[in-house]
């Protein structure tokens, strides 16, 4: 466990984040789409977040079942759950019965997540910064 | 002649640590928003006792006083072993109560404990540093 | 040094006369029993004094690098023992160029 693997970890932390603050502006923006390429109207976007063991130089995920783990972005899902229904028969995306589907983007979940990923953000991007004046205190050692 | 003592290794040992609970806590940090993730943990005492450990065990019986250690300790091999003591060390925290996703990371508490374990490797690096410029002054004949 | 001290620490007292055949005077008396153990005696307890200090301060480190102990203890500590350290030194080499100084001088 050295600097270069905090880094690391810290850094692949910083990029789960941003993957979420990214998909929770994308779901935002597209709250009220009803047509997509696939047909049918837009589904909010999940991140698949999973923690990875992180292997090391020296090889010290061999010594322990725990090691320090990073975070990564196993993959992106679309949430299937169905959105609202509005009866709007002179809408162009109106349904054979009037009906217009819209996403299942509730915004204020939106909201949520995205403040809760750039707090999150902001926590990685301290332990870089602690990581950054542990390094300088070591290398003062030899000053 | 024994030029560096045993407070310097202590130092050496908790640098170290140090650096492998950072690891941690970082490890944590990075999964804070991974569902169902329990917290890493590593007991600082117990690293360094276990860390101390591992330093003696280096020193094997010899036969005759003029025979050659095993090598004897460098300071690579130091701190692999110290940092992997305290790295068979690391296990799964209790954490907080979990949110709805199972997340049991408490940031506010990790972030805490990452400027504490900052500070504290800081200190060391100071002594260490001090304890090794008060040695080069006498050794330069007072010329620093 | 006026012709009496002179005299004196010669072993002869101002009036001429000889004090005693090597029995020596009082001045000679004080030198000598000052340049014995005063002066060895002082230096010997004032490196006691800087050693106290760095093992003091090697506790202290020792304490913050456990984990427990005081970071501003640990701070004052170390600082004294550097300073007594480059004290002590200083007071060493003057003693050694005094001492050279001495050797240099052509009896």
């Amino acid at each position: 466990m050295d600097f270069l693997t905090a880094l690391r970890i810290s850094g692949a932390g910083l990029g789960v984040e941003r993957t979420r603050v990214n998909l929770a502006t994308s779901n935002l923006a597209n709250a009220e789409t009803t047509r997509t390429a696939e047909g049918g109207p837009y589904k909010r976007l999940d991140p698949v977040i999973q923690a990875v063991a992180f292997p090391t130089e020296l090889g010290e995920a061999q010594l322990t079942n725990n090691p320090a783990m990073k975070a990564e972005i196993a993959g992106i899902v679309a949430d299937q759950t169905p959105g609202r229904r509005v009866y709007s028969p002179g809408h162009p995306d109106a349904d054979a019965e009037g009906f217009v589907a819209f996403p299942n983007v509730n915004p204020v979940h939106e909201v949520v997540n995205l403040m809760s990923a750039s707090r999150s953000y902001e926590a990685n991007a301290t332990a870089i910064d602690t990581l950054k004046t542990m390094a300088q205190r070591g290398l003062d050692i030899a000053r | 002649m024994k030029l560096f003592d045993t407070t310097l290794t202590r130092l050496q040992e908790s640098l170290d640590v140090r650096l492998v609970e950072h690891n941690v806590l970082a490890g944590n940090v990075a999964n804070a928003d991974t569902p169902g993730y329990r917290p890493k943990e590593m007991d600082f005492a117990q690293a360094m006792a276990s860390a101390q450990q591992a330093q003696g065990a280096d020193s094997m019986a010899v036969t005759d006083p003029s025979h050659m250690g095993p090598g004897g300790v460098t300071t690579i091999e130091s701190a692999s072993r110290a940092t992997s003591a305290a790295t068979s060390l690391i296990h799964d925290g209790r954490g907080t109560s979990p949110s709805i996703d199972g997340n049991a990371v408490d940031l506010d508490r990790t972030m805490a404990g990452m400027a504490e374990n900052s500070l504290q490797y800081g200190a060391s690096a100071r002594a260490a540093g001090k304890k090794l410029a008060i040695l080069r002054y006498v050794v330069s004949d007072g010329g620093s | 040094m006026s012709v009496e001290t002179m005299r004196s620490i010669g072993g002869l007292t101002p009036d001429g006369q000889v004090d005693g055949v090597g029995r020596p005077n009082q001045a000679e008396r004080a030198i000598g029993s000052s340049a014995g153990s005063g002066f060895a005696q002082t230096l010997g307890d004032a490196l006691q004094k800087v050693d106290q200090i760095q093992v003091e301060a090697d506790g202290q480190a020792e304490k913050v690098a456990l984990g427990g102990g005081n970071l501003h203890e640990m701070s004052l500590a170390l600082e004294k023992a550097d300073v007594s350290m480059r004290l002590a030194m200083k007071v060493r080499n003057k003693l050694v160029e005094a001492y050279q100084e001495i050797m240099r001088m052509s009896v």
